[in-house]
């Protein structure tokens, strides 16, 4: 017969506790995403990020009153006048595509790891039992849906006040959606490739600057090869507008524009954007950051 | 994520998902037109989508116009019309109208609109207008929740129909055009789904009080030109012709060639009728400042003419016309 135990007994060896089992590469991921968004939307980045997505819904909201006004500004040139449409499918090459997706994609990219390492921060996330790729995974998830939320309701907002002049919202719907999803795979891309500069490398700003405003500038309208190693290539053949003669590059550009199939540039894009980020990944999960004293 | 975060996000889908809904629904229905165009937006509804020509008179406007005012004090006009109108119909065009569309279409076995359609927007009174037409005769006859006025047949066997499709708004045509009218906005089957046309209107509009736009290459078609002339005609898609009158007349005609060759052509030959006009206006200071008014334009495959006809060109008008007449004398 067993001797009852009474609660007043003192224990004497306690079993011992087993850790709980470290999260999946997913679940790190959306934690990590979850306590980035916060951080990147609420950050003084974001005002330079509004002030670039803003700009273009100010210039609709001008011309829109200007026209509603009567003013004369629809007569373009040569006695051609402008449609809604047209100044849409402009606003979206000059304003999103040309400047605020590369820039964004630089600017919120290469920050990722980079100002982890500069706040000397990097270390508290590391420490966790997650893996090192994750966390940039996460800090990528992020940017996305950071820079989503905040360029595509601009071009929503341009839509709706530039279109109707002379146009029909019905009729760029299409159009519309294209543009859309475009400048999200751009957002993507573009940050992922970024991504990859501000895990690599120590001045990654200068070099993201010099990739969008040299590099890509220089390559695509060169004749050649070497196009095929810009991403704005791929990405200006998805273009449902035609390209602005805007200057004496975008004039060179349609004289020796080639432009990729669909498939082509989906596929293009889809290896840009794989081989960065598994390339930043693969940098983050190796490299010893040293923080500087 | 702060609460913050999460409000920033809702009003950002909340902006995109208003976009987004707006968009399919002009998609879908064809709707949200052309900023220019929204004084006849709601009118254009009720033109079918497969009309051929549209036009658009501001008739308070023109009835107003100081030309008007001119014409009728140089030409003595003939009101008995307008008058027998106003007693049958109980609408007094001069102020109860202020604009109409009026819509037409070129043969179509399966559903002609024939003898076109007139929408009408102004003052009626609906009450009035049903008791005269009883008078007369007429029939009344509801049509999907509008009220059909059908007149009695004439000896030819032609019958019109007055609908009020709206407050201030109603349709004048034969059953069959009427019906149809009604059905092309019941079921957003309409002329604003044609973004072609609609884009034109959306141009012309804006500046104009009288303007048409039209399928050339459908109506010419139909017209029976003769051979000789046909086969000559450079191939024309669109056409419009737009004015705006007040003092005087001044207005565009335009043509939407199917290509630019065809478009030179037409120029050339626009540019042969002109300079043969200026040689036979020489004689005559009416007819030379008439011709020296049109001013040929455009580029690519449009073809514009565009004239202005000042009031006191137009006030030779009737000086010649009485001259003429006392000749015939």
């Amino acid at each position: 017969m067993m001797e009852p135990t009474t609660a007043m007994e003192p224990k004497t060896a306690l079993a011992p506790r087993t850790p709980p089992p470290a999260p999946g590469y997913l679940t790190s991921s959306l934690r990590v995403m979850d306590l980035s968004i916060g951080e990147m939307l609420w950050s003084r980045r974001t005002v330079f990020m509004l002030l670039i997505v803003g700009a273009p819904v100010l210039i609709a909201l001008i011309l829109r009153a200007l026209v509603s006004l009567g003013a004369p500004v629809l007569n373009g040139p040569n006695n051609i006048r402008m449609t809604g449409p047209g100044i849409f499918g402009l606003m979206i090459w000059i304003f999103y595509l040309r400047f605020t997706v590369p820039v964004l994609g630089v600017f919120y990219g290469t920050s990722l790891i980079a100002d982890e390492v500069e706040d000397k921060t990097i270390t508290y996330l590391f420490s966790r039992p997650i893996p090192r790729g994750a966390v940039l995974v996460g800090k990528y998830l992020a940017y996305l849906v950071s820079t989503i939320f905040v360029v595509l309701p601009s071009v929503m907002l341009v839509y709706l006040l530039v279109v109707p002049i002379q146009g029909s919202l019905g009729g760029s719907f299409l159009d519309l959606v294209k543009d859309l999803a475009l400048l999200a795979l751009g957002l993507s891309v573009y940050g992922a490739v970024f991504a990859f500069i501000g895990a690599k490398f120590k001045r990654p700003l200068l070099i993201g600057l010099v990739f969008i405003f040299g590099w890509e500038q220089v390559a695509i309208v060169l004749p050649g090869y070497l196009k095929y190693f810009t991403v704005a290539y791929y990405i200006q053949g998805l273009v449902p507008h035609a390209m602005p003669n805007d200057g004496a590059m975008s004039l060179i550009q349609n004289m020796l524009r080639e432009t990729p199939s669909l498939a082509t540039a989906l596929l293009g894009l889809a290896v840009v954007w794989a081989v960065s980020l598994a390339l930043a990944t693969r940098v983050v999960e190796r490299r010893e950051y040293v923080l500087e004293q | 994520m702060t609460k913050k975060t999460r409000y920033f996000m809702a009003g950002s889908s909340a902006v995109l998902g208003v976009g987004l809904c707006a968009g399919l629904v002009a998609f879908y229905a064809g709707g949200f037109e052309a900023l220019s165009a929204a004084p006849v937006a709601s009118e254009l509804r009720y033109v079918p989508a497969d009309s051929t020509v549209i036009a658009y008179a501001d008739v308070r406007s023109i009835m107003d116009s100081d030309l008007r005012t001119q014409l009728k004090a140089a030409i003595p006009m003939h009101e008995q019309g307008q008058e027998e109108f106003r007693t049958q119909t109980g609408i007094d065009i001069e102020r109860d109208i202020d604009y109409i569309v009026a819509a037409g279409a070129t043969g179509n076995t399966q559903a002609p609109l024939a003898g076109g359609l007139v929408v009408a927007r102004g003052r009626f009174n609906d009450t009035q207008l049903e008791a005269l037409a009883r008078e007369h005769g007429g029939q009344v006859e509801e049509y999907k929740g509008k009220r059909m006025i059908h007149s009695q047949a004439s000896e030819s066997g032609h019958q019109m129909t007055l609908a009020f499709l709206e407050p201030g708004l109603v349709a004048i045509g034969t059953k069959t055009t009427v019906q149809r009218a009604i059905d092309a906005q019941l079921t957003s089957h309409s002329i604003t789904a044609n973004s072609e046309m609609m884009a034109i209107v959306a141009e012309i509009a804006s500046n104009n009080n009288a303007w048409a736009v039209g399928r050339f290459d459908a109506i010419a078609a139909q017209a029976n030109l003769p051979t000789e002339i046909a086969s000559r005609m450079p191939p024309v898609k669109w056409f419009s012709a737009a004015g705006h009158v007040n003092g005087g007349i001044t207005g565009t005609l335009r043509a939407e060639a199917t290509d630019e060759a065809s478009a030179d052509l037409l120029r050339r030959q626009v540019s042969g009728v002109l300079a043969l006009g200026e040689m036979v206006a020489k004689s005559d200071p009416t007819a030379g400042a008439l011709i020296k008014s049109l001013q040929m334009s455009g580029t690519g495959k449009t073809v514009a003419l565009s004239f202005a006809l000042p009031a006191e060109v137009l006030a030779l008008i009737p000086q010649m016309a009485g001259a003429h007449q006392q000749q015939i004398q």
